[in-house]
Formats: structure tokens, C-alpha cells, sequence
């Protein structure tokens, strides 16, 4: 039997041992659980991706150009706008489609006829299918169409030709639809390339496709797909044939793999943008084709850090590109080589191309203002237009 | 933490207004208990026949020991204290979002989920979980105080460790000791632990407390739990040393001047803010005085000497006074308090720790006087004992009935009465939480009063996401709850969908008398390609009496008018904006309630809510127009 004597020292023997072990144990469990990154008010594009800002040009001359405005995606309060600068060269124009909102962001389409454009909305937040939004006549009016599904996050996830239209879908699948026998708009979709399909089939194993990055129509019709490559020489460019998807994609110099970061169906025919490798020997080269077989590749371009802001097209397949560092590069057309533009201004979200050769508008986006830069023969930016958006904040929480 | 904010403002004029409605209503209700045990004592004392054994029997000769005296007494006024607190008007809607929520937010994850759920109880029924609150804790209380020995009083220490446990899982998140920053300067390991703690001393047999064993048990915990403390203080890397780092407060002068914010009287915070800046300018200083406090009082109670002990316990009680007011700032003040925090508790706990390290003598029982020599009474008939079943517990027979009523004092029926406290909060509170449907209140709060009309609804022909025309007209002999929906809206519209739908679900087998009706509320995006999509989006595609109704914009705007709902189209992105709004038409066609559907913050508990409140609409429509 222990004396009560003996029993108080065991229990401070043993109150001891308690007192290191928990206070290690709630010391480690404290520094283990280190406070919630916070998320920053506006995200970073996820590495890979290819920013949904860009610009096109319309058939019938004028330009569409499309950026992000506002202020904290995470809120909500980020609203995606589309813009027109009419053929003649006035000034630009809010055209953003009404009645949906476009917080997941707009992914047009230039079809090859007049002043057409499509529109996707990317669904955000408890919206899961996308409504298409569809004029002829610049923006002024629209139609409405839908995509029972999500299209993807790329900037040439929608294409449009001859009253087809493509889709490149959230989950990797491409679908088609014909035109509405009514009304003109697209109806009766239906699944062109399963997820994973062009992936699996004998022309995406031989390049190791990963996931797709773009979709466009031949000026003939046939339906472009696009995917990164991981082995290198050869862009992912894929065309549906009655054979099923073939490699249609131009051979591409270099050693790393090759990424189609743009494929964009011009009237002329089809542009892409490549990049060659990654990080910071990553290289750019445009590409052009009119029948989607047969391309004419540009001069690689060094991109620097790998990584491109914005991109986009104008007439004639000129191609533009942002980077960092207010870093902009252009190329007018085939057969042309990239020129380096002078140091875009503060804030600017993309370039369009003007009508002449040679001419950029820069478009810089501080909340909820778009100004206008042009940039003169003397090779300045000019301020040229101030447009204050009615963005409607808050409307979406 | 998804389930338990209701998103609602503590203040909620609608939610504090029924809380205290509630809480009238459950105090009559306690005086009604009173004054019965009252009555019914007082009856008994004369029932009992001066034959009774027990009746005849001396008070046993018992003094309560002063350490459990003072543990029974002290949690007991701390109990009815938080219950009384627990009565504040932003208790019922707030506890959950501005107390309970922030405690747990930077615990883990499985933490904040097991808090979660016991918060999303209280969220459903805010009156009833917090008038439970408060009569449960007062009951309990009071039960300590007037408790004072034997069963009675050995279970209100139980009691007071299980309610002490619930609160401190789910209304304290463990007291934060899976969390970053644990301190016992803030009150760590949690307030309600050391209710729980006094209430299993309180419950263990009353012969513990007659030797010091037991006071040397506790003052060893306390100790050992002071060193730990202490220690843990000095833990480098947890910002306790620094007064400020990169030009915020650090850790310790942090949390001091964030308890300066709390609405309080000017004196506390200005004092409070005044020892937050102190910490800032000499946060080392006052670290390494609370760690040399913290471990010095810990060693006095180790060592089990009752000389060092008393110099631990003056010590403890003035470093824990001065934590109390500085540091913690009482704890219960700012409209949402919920208890005076740790230190009373503490300062309670390991003085009675000293008491029982030495004990008082027991007094000697009395002598018994001799029993005088009676006359031998007078033969009178014996009454013949009424026959009692044999399976009846002895316990239950009516002369152990008898005897056990006579015994029972004024205490033990202020005991019962005080279960009697707890059972007015308790029995409500668990009845609501077998519903796990939230209580149509939060609702009621987020949309305001809803207008009770009795006008005809305006006749509309529309077309179905079938392609089928319906008119309202054809609905009648059902009831209607009609609302006005944007096939592409990306937030209102598929939570008030979903509301809709989990509405038809309460109703049960009534849903076959009722239809669900919503009319397209967009200019743009009209067709029935829309409409489809949208119930195929929110699985109303399965839902057999649910229409979505659209047609040309002209028949659109039409009824848009008639139904006062404004929509129109916003520029730059932004959606179609309209009114959100529910009409009960009932089955002859005509309008008896006009609901604001928006759905607030959309929380669990707003939804959940929103669809009771849409089918209570339906089935008190239901009875009328027929």
C-alpha cells in the first residue's frame, strides 16, 4: 500500500509528463494549423490556361474585343464586356449582350458573314448550362440560343460557320449544332468528339494529346480541333474527316511540347497560335491555313516567361499577343515576322487591330472604365476615348 | 460553416420579438412548476401522518464540507448567471453566427464540422434553442444551490458536467485547444470544462471530500494544468513574446485590444485598451511575468503543502482577478456573452482545491435522548393493510411513498422543481430537433411581414415547359404558389427553385392539391428551350406538379404587371433584375398571401426555412376556397 506521501509524487511524476506531452501536443496542433490562405481578390489565370480576353475581327470589317471589368471575381463583381469598333473606324461601342450574367465569362465566335458574332456565356455560380447570345446587325440586337452544358474556359471554346456551330464543352467533349430551321440560331446539338476522344484516337495518341484547347470551322466547314501536344514537331490541330479525327496541324520546330493556345476561324481561314515548349524558353509562332490541311507557320518568337496575358486576331490573320511586362508582339499575316509594339500603357487588358497596317488600339480597363489608346505612326500611344460602364455591382451576389 | 449562420442580424427585430415572446410564455410556466411543488409540499406536510418513521426521524447531524460547499454554490450562481445571460435578446439568432462560428473558425476541420452540425440544430430553431439555453442553465443552478447533499445534490454535479460538456463541444468548439493561440490568458481550455470538472467533484460521494486526498488531487490537476499552461506561453514561435511584429499587435496585444471593441462602458474598455497598448509597447515583459506567475502558482500547488498552497491560491486568485477585468474583459459583455469566461471558474476550482486539503471535522452526532416511558396507548382497531402487488418495487409501496415524502425536505422539492426548470427548455428543444426542417421564423425575419389578401388572381394563358398552354384558370381546385423566375439567373432564381421544391417535399401527401407555378421573369431569354433547361438544371424535371410558365413577351409583361413584379433588363453584364414574389392562390382562384421570396443570404438555414414557411403558406391556403 503506498503512503498518500508516495501517491502525491507520483502524481507529480506523472502531472509533469502530462504537462510536456500536452503542452507539446497543443503547441504542435497550434503551429500546425497555420490561419486560411486567403484568396486574393482577383485570381491568376491557372498555369496552362489561355486568358478568355481577346479580340477578333469581324468579317465585314470593325473589330470585337472582349475584357474582364470590375472589380473582385470572387465576389462577383468581375463582368465581362464586349465591346465594337464599327468598319469605318468611329469609336468604340458597349455591345454586351443583356439578361445573363456574364461574371463566368464570354467566349465569342466571328462566323465569316457580315456582322455577326455568337456569344457563349460561361455559366457562374448556380447556373450550369451556357445561354448563346447572337446578332447580325454589330450588337444592336440579339438573338438567344443554348448550350445545355458548360462551355469551356478557353477563348475559342464556341465557332461559327454557315449557320454550324462548334462547341468545346467544360468536360472536354465537342459538340455541333445546325442552324434552327425557324428562327436561324442554333438547335439540335449533338456530341461530335465525345471527352477524351480525339485523346484516344490514333492521331491524338501519336502526338500524346492532352486536354483540348480550342475548336474552329474550315471556311469549307470541316470542324477544327485543337489540343497540346507532349511530344514535340507537331501542333495538336485534328480535323474531323469522314475517317474520324485526323492530325491536321503544321509541323512545329523545336524540342518541347507544343501547345495550340488560339485557333480561331477567320474569313480568310484559320489562325492559330502556338507555343513551342514552356517556361522561359517558351517560343510563339502564329500559324495560318485556308483549308485546315495546309499552314504556313511564322518565325518563332521568344515569349520570355512562357506566359501570354491576352491574345487575339484582326483582318487579314494578323495576330497579336500581351505579355508581361507590358511587353505586346504582332504579327500582320503569313509570310510576315513578329514586330514588337512599343510598351503598351498602364492597365491595358488587350489589343485590337486597326484597319490600316500597323494600327493597335490598346484598351486599358481600371474598374469600371475603359480607355482607349491608340497608337500613332510615330509610334506613341495615344489616349483616344474614355467609356465609363454602367457595371452593376453587387447584381450578382 | 455552412449550416449554422442564418445569415440573419442578431438584432432581428422579428426573431428577438418571438425569443422573448417565448421566454414569458416558458417563465409562466416555471412559476406555474413552483408554485405546484409548493402546494404540493405544503399538502404532504400535512398528509404525513405523525406515525410516519421518517417524519419522527432527527435530522442527521451533517455538515457540508466548505470546499464542496463552494464549488456546489459558486457554479451554481455561474450557471444561473450564463442562463440569465443566455436571455439576451441577440442570443437566439446570433449565437450561432457570431459566437459559436468564429470559435471554431480556426479549429480543423473535423472540429468545425462536428460544431457545425450542433450549430445548424440551433440555427433551425433559434427560440427554441436559445430559451433552452437559458432554462437549462438556470434549472441547473438552481439545482446546485438548493442541492445541498445526498442523490439530489450529487446529481445536479452530474448534470452540470453533461450540459457542461455539450457546451463546450459545440458552444465553446472544445474551448479552441485544437486551435492556433491557446492560452489560458483567454481562457483556455475552455469555461464550461471547468463547470464540467465542479460538477464530476460535485457528484462524487460526499465522504471523498471528509479526508485531504481529495484536495490534494485537485491541486495537483490545478497545478499540473498551470505548469502546462505556463509552458505553453512560453512556447516560442506562437507571437506571445512579441508586442507587435511587422507593425501589428502581436498575439497577446492583439487579442487584448480587439476585447477593447466590445461594446462595453467606457471605464472597462478604456481600461482594456489601455493594458493592449501596455502589451504592445512590452509584450516580453508582460509574457515573461505571466509565464513566471503561471508556473510559480502551478509549483505551489504541486508540492501539496496547505502553506505554499495558500500562497499559490492568493496568488492565483489576484493574477486571475487582474486576467479576468485586463485581459479577458469579464466576458460577458457586448449583447452576445455568454458566460464571465474562465477565470471565476478557475479561481473557484483551486480554492476549493485548498479548502479540501484541509478539511473541518465532522460535527459529532448528537446524543439521543432517551425515549421517555410511554403509557401503553389504548387498543384501538388495526386497520387491515390494503393488499399491494407483488411486483411493485418495495421503493413504491405506499408506506415507503409515505415515509420517502416525509423525509424529503423543503430542498429536495426546490431540487425537483428546478429539474422541472430544465424540462421547460430541454423538452421543446429536443421535440424541435428531431424536425430537420428549419422553423419558418428565419424566413418570416428575411422577408418581413407577408400580406394577407383575399382578392381574385388575375387569369394568364401561358405555355408549359411542355409546349402545352395553361391557364390558371385550369389550376383551379388546387392551391397555387405562384413566383416569377429567371430561367438563366445565376443566383435568386435556383435557390428560390430549390425552395419551391423542397417546399412540395414538406407537403408530403398534400403536394398532389397543390401546384407549383413559376412564370418566366426575363425579357430576353423566353423560350421553352430555357425553361426546360432550367427545371432539367434544378431536377424539377421530376417534379410532377411543377409548371414553368412562358409565352411572348407582350402575355410575359402582362402578368408581370398584374403580379406587381417589375423585371427589366440591366446593362453591362449584369442580369435581368425583378422581384421576387409568391402568391398562395388558393383553390377557387383567389390570392391569399403575397410572400417576399427573396432568399436572403441563402444560407442552409434560410432555404430550409424559406421552404417551410412556402409550405405552411400552402397548407393554411388549403382549408380555404374550396
Amino acid at each position: 500500500m503506498r503512503t498518500p506521501q508516495l501517491r502525491t509524487r507520483h502524481v507529480r511524476r506523472g502531472a509533469l509528463a502530462g504537462i510536456l506531452a500536452g503542452t507539446w501536443l497543443l503547441a504542435g496542433c497550434s503551429a500546425a494549423a497555420g490561419p486560411a490562405a486567403v484568396p486574393t481578390a482577383v485570381a491568376a489565370a491557372p498555369a496552362g490556361s489561355v486568358p478568355l480576353t481577346s479580340s477578333m475581327a469581324a468579317a465585314g470589317g470593325g473589330t470585337w474585343a472582349i475584357v474582364a471589368m470590375g472589380g473582385s471575381a470572387a465576389q462577383e463583381n468581375n463582368f465581362w464586356e464586349l465591346f465594337a469598333r464599327p468598319a469605318a473606324g468611329g469609336p468604340w461601342r458597349l455591345v454586351t449582350p443583356p439578361a445573363v450574367a456574364d461574371n463566368g465569362g464570354l467566349v465569342a465566335a466571328a462566323p465569316a458573314t457580315g456582322q455577326r458574332l455568337d456569344i457563349a456565356f460561361r455559366p457562374s455560380q448556380d447556373l450550369t448550362f451556357s445561354p448563346l447570345a447572337l446578332t447580325g446587325d454589330g450588337g444592336k440586337t440579339w438573338a438567344t440560343g443554348l448550350i445545355d452544358a458548360s462551355v469551356a474556359d478557353v477563348p475559342d471554346a464556341l465557332a461559327g460557320s454557315g449557320g454550324t456551330m462548334l462547341a468545346l464543352l467544360s468536360d472536354g467533349a465537342v459538340d455541333q449544332s445546325g442552324a434552327s430551321p425557324a428562327s436561324g440560331a442554333p438547335g439540335g446539338w449533338r456530341q461530335l468528339a465525345a471527352p477524351g476522344a480525339i485523346a484516344a484516337s490514333a492521331a491524338g495518341r501519336r502526338c500524346q494529346a492532352g486536354g483540348l484547347t480550342a475548336v474552329a470551322l474550315t471556311p469549307s466547314g470541316v470542324p477544327l480541333a485543337a489540343a497540346s501536344c507532349a511530344r514535340p514537331g507537331s501542333a495538336g490541330i485534328f480535323a474531323r474527316t469522314v475517317a474520324g479525327w485526323q492530325a491536321a496541324g503544321p509541323a512545329v520546330p523545336g524540342e518541347g511540347p507544343v501547345r495550340v493556345l488560339r485557333l480561331t476561324g477567320t474569313a480568310s481561314g484559320d489562325t492559330a497560335l502556338l507555343q513551342a515548349g514552356a517556361g522561359a524558353t517558351a517560343t510563339l509562332l502564329a500559324a495560318w491555313s485556308v483549308d485546315g490541311a495546309h499552314w504556313t507557320v511564322s518565325a518563332p518568337l521568344s515569349s520570355g516567361t512562357g506566359q501570354v496575358l491576352a491574345s487575339g486576331t484582326g483582318s487579314g490573320g494578323s495576330v497579336w499577343v500581351l505579355l508581361p511586362g507590358g511587353r505586346a508582339e504582332a504579327v500582320a499575316g503569313p509570310a510576315a515576322s513578329w514586330r514588337a509594339l512599343p510598351p503598351v500603357p498602364r492597365d491595358t487588358a488587350a489589343l485590337a487591330a486597326g484597319a490600316g497596317s500597323g494600327a493597335f488600339d490598346a484598351l486599358a480597363v481600371s474598374g469600371g472604365t475603359l480607355t482607349v489608346y491608340r497608337l500613332t505612326p510615330a509610334g506613341a500611344w495615344d489616349q483616344n476615348e474614355v467609356i465609363r460602364v454602367p457595371l452593376q455591382y453587387g447584381s450578382s451576389s | 460553416m455552412p449550416g449554422m449562420n442564418s445569415g440573419l442580424d442578431p438584432a432581428d427585430p422579428v426573431i428577438t420579438a418571438a425569443f422573448r415572446s417565448a421566454l414569458l410564455h416558458q417563465l409562466a410556466i416555471v412559476g406555474i412548476i413552483f408554485l405546484l411543488l409548493l402546494l404540493a409540499w405544503g399538502a404532504t406536510r400535512g398528509w404525513v401522518t405523525a406515525g410516519s418513521k421518517a417524519a419522527q426521524a432527527p435530522a442527521a447531524a451533517w455538515r457540508e464540507p466548505r470546499a464542496r460547499s463552494l464549488l456546489r454554490i459558486g457554479f451554481g450562481i455561474l450557471w444561473v448567471f450564463d442562463g440569465i445571460l443566455q436571455a439576451q435578446p441577440k442570443m437566439a439568432a446570433g449565437l450561432p453566427s457570431q459566437v459559436i462560428e468564429p470559435a471554431a473558425s480556426s479549429s480543423p476541420g473535423w472540429v468545425q464540422h462536428l460544431v457545425n452540425w450542433g450549430g445548424t440544430i440551433w440555427s433551425f430553431h433559434p427560440i427554441q434553442a436559445g430559451a433552452a439555453s437559458v432554462w437549462i442553465q438556470a434549472g441547473i443552478g438552481v439545482w446546485l444551490i438548493v442541492a445541498v447533499r445526498g442523490w439530489p445534490s450529487r446529481l445536479a454535479g452530474l448534470a452540470s458536467v453533461a450540459w457542461g460538456l455539450v457546451v463546450w463541444v459545440f458552444g465553446e468548439a472544445f474551448g479552441g485547444i485544437f486551435a492556433p493561440g491557446l492560452t489560458v490568458l483567454f481562457g483556455a481550455p475552455g469555461a464550461v470544462l471547468i463547470y464540467a470538472l465542479a460538477g464530476g467533484l460535485i457528484a462524487l460521494p460526499e465522504r471523498v471530500w471528509e479526508t485531504a486526498r481529495t484536495g490534494r488531487l485537485i491541486l495537483a490537476g490545478m497545478g499540473a494544468f498551470f505548469l502546462g499552461m505556463a509552458l505553453l506561453q512560453a512556447w516560442p514561435g506562437r507571437g506571445f513574446w512579441q508586442g507587435t511584429q511587422a507593425g501589428q499587435p502581436g498575439t497577446l496585444a492583439g487579442m487584448v485590444q480587439s476585447m477593447a471593441g466590445t461594446s462595453q462602458p467606457h471605464v472597462l474598455s478604456s481600461a482594456v485598451s489601455a493594458f493592449g497598448n501596455f502589451t504592445a509597447a512590452h509584450g516580453f515583459a508582460v509574457n515573461l511575468f505571466a509565464v513566471i506567475v503561471l508556473a510559480a502558482i502551478g509549483l505551489t500547488f504541486v508540492s501539496g503543502q496547505p502553506r505554499l498552497a495558500r500562497i499559490g491560491v492568493l496568488t492565483g486568485i489576484v493574477f486571475c482577478l487582474a486576467d479576468w477585468v485586463l485581459i479577458e474583459d469579464f466576458g460577458f459583455f457586448g449583447g452576445l456573452g455568454t458566460d464571465p469566461n474562465s477565470m471565476i471558474p478557475l479561481i473557484l476550482l483551486f480554492t476549493a482545491g485548498y479548502l479540501a486539503l484541509t478539511p473541518s471535522p465532522q460535527p459529532a452526532p448528537a446524543a439521543q435522548p432517551a425515549p421517555a416511558a410511554q403509557p401503553a396507548p389504548a387498543a384501538e382497531p388495526v386497520p387491515v393493510p390494503r393488499a399491494v402487488p407483488s411486483w411493485l418495487p418495495k421503493a413504491l409501496h405506499p408506506a415507503a411513498l409515505k415515509d420517502s415524502v416525509a423525509a424529503a425536505s423543503g430542498a429536495t422539492f426546490a431540487a425537483v422543481a428546478a429539474v422541472g426548470v430544465i424540462l421547460v427548455g430541454a423538452a421543446p428543444m429536443a421535440f424541435a430537433s428531431t424536425d430537420r426542417t428549419a422553423d419558418p421564423i428565419t424566413a418570416q425575419a428575411i422577408a418581413g411581414a407577408s400580406a394577407v389578401i383575399d382578392t381574385p388572381a388575375q387569369n394568364f394563358t401561358l405555355t408549359s415547359q411542355a409546349g402545352r398552354q395553361v391557364s390558371l384558370a385550369s389550376l383551379r381546385g388546387k392551391v397555387v404558389l405562384l413566383t416569377f423566375l429567371d430561367p438563366v439567373c445565376t443566383t435568386d432564381c435556383p435557390i428560390i427553385a430549390q425552395e419551391m421544391r423542397a417546399a412540395d417535399t414538406l407537403l408530403g401527401a398534400r403536394a398532389g392539391g397543390t401546384e407549383l407555378v413559376a412564370v418566366v421573369a426575363n425579357p430576353t431569354y423566353t423560350s421553352t428551350e430555357f425553361t426546360a433547361a432550367f427545371d432539367r438544371q434544378e431536377g424539377l424535371d421530376r417534379v410532377p406538379n411543377w409548371l414553368y410558365l412562358t409565352g411572348p413577351v407582350a402575355a410575359l409583361s402582362k402578368v408581370w404587371h398584374d403580379y406587381g413584379v417589375t423585371v427589366e433588363n440591366l446593362p453591362a453584364g449584369a442580369m435581368s433584375a425583378h422581384d421576387d414574389l409568391a402568391y398562395v392562390i388558393d383553390a377557387a382562384g383567389n390570392v391569399r398571401q403575397e410572400i417576399s421570396d427573396d432568399p436572403g443570404p441563402a444560407t442552409e438555414t434560410t432555404r430550409s426555412s424559406f421552404a417551410a414557411l412556402l409550405a405552411d403558406a400552402a397548407t393554411s391556403a388549403m382549408g380555404k376556397g374550396q
